[in-house]
């Protein structure tokens, strides 16, 4: 995902980055006291960004993200703007945005929360050290370390909604896998297929159906396709609607639809649908079914002779 | 895209469906998005002779999906409830391609006065 | 226009294959010469391969079911073979059926509609 879908997805208008912010505790005074470190920070960049990736170069896990030298100068780069970026004093729309672009890099390296919250923490405890050094005023230097705890907070709550969100992108794109998996097309013989619909069939799925009995059809070139629903436990007028549908549709590309295993019920809720019933095919049993698909592809089960 | 010709109707489908193919919907939905913005398309050429067609991606949540919306300064639709029902079925009727189009689409809006002109509006959705 | 699409003749049926993006005007010449050649040729009817559609909308789904009727008018048939899936599919949703035009799998199936098969000599 794009980090501009990542401010959408995460809702992240002015109205949810003031509650965040107000949850951190994050105020003005936090982030003016940040913008006048800047001077500090900005000669310390080179060696906390050079410090940071020690550490991650350091350790198995996490040197694998930086293979070669070209990526280890791009990332040392963004992570230069990055930590000048704690300093400049603003918490707005445009800070945040800018803060899930980094996440998405992030997230697309598929770099884990537990890395770069270790990160995150060796970061507060350079700036630690440097700002203990350099403000003499202990109040101050508490005061300053506070402030850059709340931002820093409130960046990592962006990276791991960040990482949360593309999780659940994938997980639907899974699910969508998972569903094209369980319409699976049988040929019970030349130019006959079948299909058993097993299961609760949503609107999602019901569209589905159509798709892979379309496509299944045309590649097969059957004649025939018998769709079982014995096995689907409701079939409501929206299902059944659906079925229709699909009926129609394999009409229309030159083949029949065989629908079985119709109980009195899904019988009722079809006929309740006042669509033309007359030019459907359709059967009780699957047995049924099968014996009609054979005739209208002029075959016929006989019993073996001797 | 200005929709001012005939030629202008298989330009816009082209584009919205080089869009959808490019974003990755599938062939169901891609023909689905395809179709409504030839029937929308065609509605303002045929309707009021010229018109404008905007398409652009959206992003929202884990999904992304593309928007088309379709201006045009022409007559306007009077009735608009029966032609939304599907109650035409006149050859250059708007009717069969407006009620038609909106069963294609997750979301679908329209703006119509008599006299001042029309503009309809689709979302469709990427499904996973 | 006319004869954008080529009409060919294979003995007692005639055959055409419609390509992608139908413009208007080059569908409604289409139709035009469809009729002329049923009118001028001795033939049992058309087979109209549109496999290479991707997008068929109420205007050529029109045309087509308009092309079967004024066809059967004329005691010929008319068949489309090589609808899409995706085709159908948006068809269907939109709450066409395409009422007037046959239809077949494939071009043996639109030919054995049409009374004739190929076989070998």
């Amino acid at each position: 995902m794009t980090y501009r879908g990542y401010v959408t997805q995460l809702k992240l208008d002015d109205a949810e980055i003031q509650r965040r912010r107000a949850f951190f505790e994050l105020t003005e005074e936090d982030l003016a006291r940040l913008a006048a470190l800047r001077p500090l920070a900005e000669r310390y960049t080179d060696a906390v960004v050079e410090d940071f990736y020690k550490l991650l170069l350091g350790h198995a896990d996490t040197r694998k993200f930086f293979t070669d030298d070209a990526t280890l100068r791009r990332v040392k780069r963004a992570q230069r703007d990055y930590f000048l970026g704690l300093f400049v004093g603003r918490c707005d729309a445009a800070y945040v945005e800018d803060r899930l672009r980094v996440g998405a890099v992030h997230e697309r390296i598929g770099m884990e929360p537990k890395w770069y919250l270790g990160a995150y923490r060796r970061y507060l405890e350079l700036l630690f050290e440097r700002i203990s050094a350099d403000i003499h005023d202990p109040k101050q230097a508490r005061l300053s370390y506070e402030s850059l705890q709340r931002l820093v907070f409130f960046d990592m709550s962006l990276a791991i909604d960040t990482y949360i969100a593309a999780n659940l992108e994938t997980i639907g794109r899974h699910q969508a896998a998972i569903r094209e998996l369980s319409t699976p097309v049988i040929k019970v013989n030349e130019g006959i297929l079948l299909l058993p619909l097993v299961g609760a069939v949503d609107s999602l799925r019901a569209q589905q159906i159509m798709e892979s009995v379309l496509v299944r059809v045309i590649e097969e070139q059957a004649k025939v396709i018998i769709l079982d629903i014995a096995g689907v436990p409701v079939v409501d007028t929206k299902v059944a609607d659906n079925l229709v549908k699909t009926t129609a549709a394999v009409k229309l590309i030159g083949a029949q639809t065989i629908l079985t295993g119709i109980s009195a019920q899904v019988a009722r809720t079809i006929v309740q649908l006042g669509v033309d019933v007359s030019t459907m095919h359709t059967m009780s049993s699957l047995a049924e079914g099968i014996e009609l698909a054979l005739s209208l592809v002029g075959k016929v089960i006989s019993a073996k002779a001797g | 895209m200005r929709i001012e010709s005939e030629d202008d109707v298989v330009l816009v489908r082209r584009k919205v469906r080089e869009l959808a193919q490019a974003r990755g919907f599938d062939s169901f939905a891609c023909a689905a998005i395809t179709t409504a913005t030839s029937e929308l398309t065609r509605n303002v050429w045929v309707h009021a002779r010229r018109g404008e067609a905007r398409i652009e991606e959206l992003a929202e949540g884990d999904r992304i999906g593309i928007r088309a919306r379709f201006t045009d300064e022409g007559p306007g639709i009077a009735d608009l409830e029966r032609v939304l029902a599907g109650g035409y079925s006149t050859s250059k009727s708007m009717g069969l391609g407006l009620s038609g189009s909106r069963r294609l689409v997750d979301e679908f809006s329209i703006d119509s006065v008599q006299g001042k002109g029309t503009v309809v509006t689709f979302v469709k959705w990427k499904r996973f | 226009m006319r004869g954008s699409i080529p009409i060919l003749r294979i003995g007692p049926v005639l055959l055409a294959t419609v390509h992608i993006d139908l413009r208007d005007a080059v569908a409604e010449a289409f139709q035009e010469d469809v009729l002329t050649s049923m009118e001028r040729t001795k033939t049992a009817g058309i087979v109209i391969d549109i496999s290479g559609l991707d997008t068929v909308d109420s205007y050529v789904a029109r045309i087509l079911a308009d092309i079967g009727r004024t066809a059967g008018l004329m005691g010929k048939s008319a068949v489309i073979v090589g609808l899409r899936p995706e085709v159908a599919a948006t068809l269907v949703r939109m709450g066409y059926a395409m009422e007037g035009m046959r239809t077949a799998l494939n071009l043996d199936e639109g030919l054995r509609l049409l009374g004739y098969r190929v076989a070998r000599v």
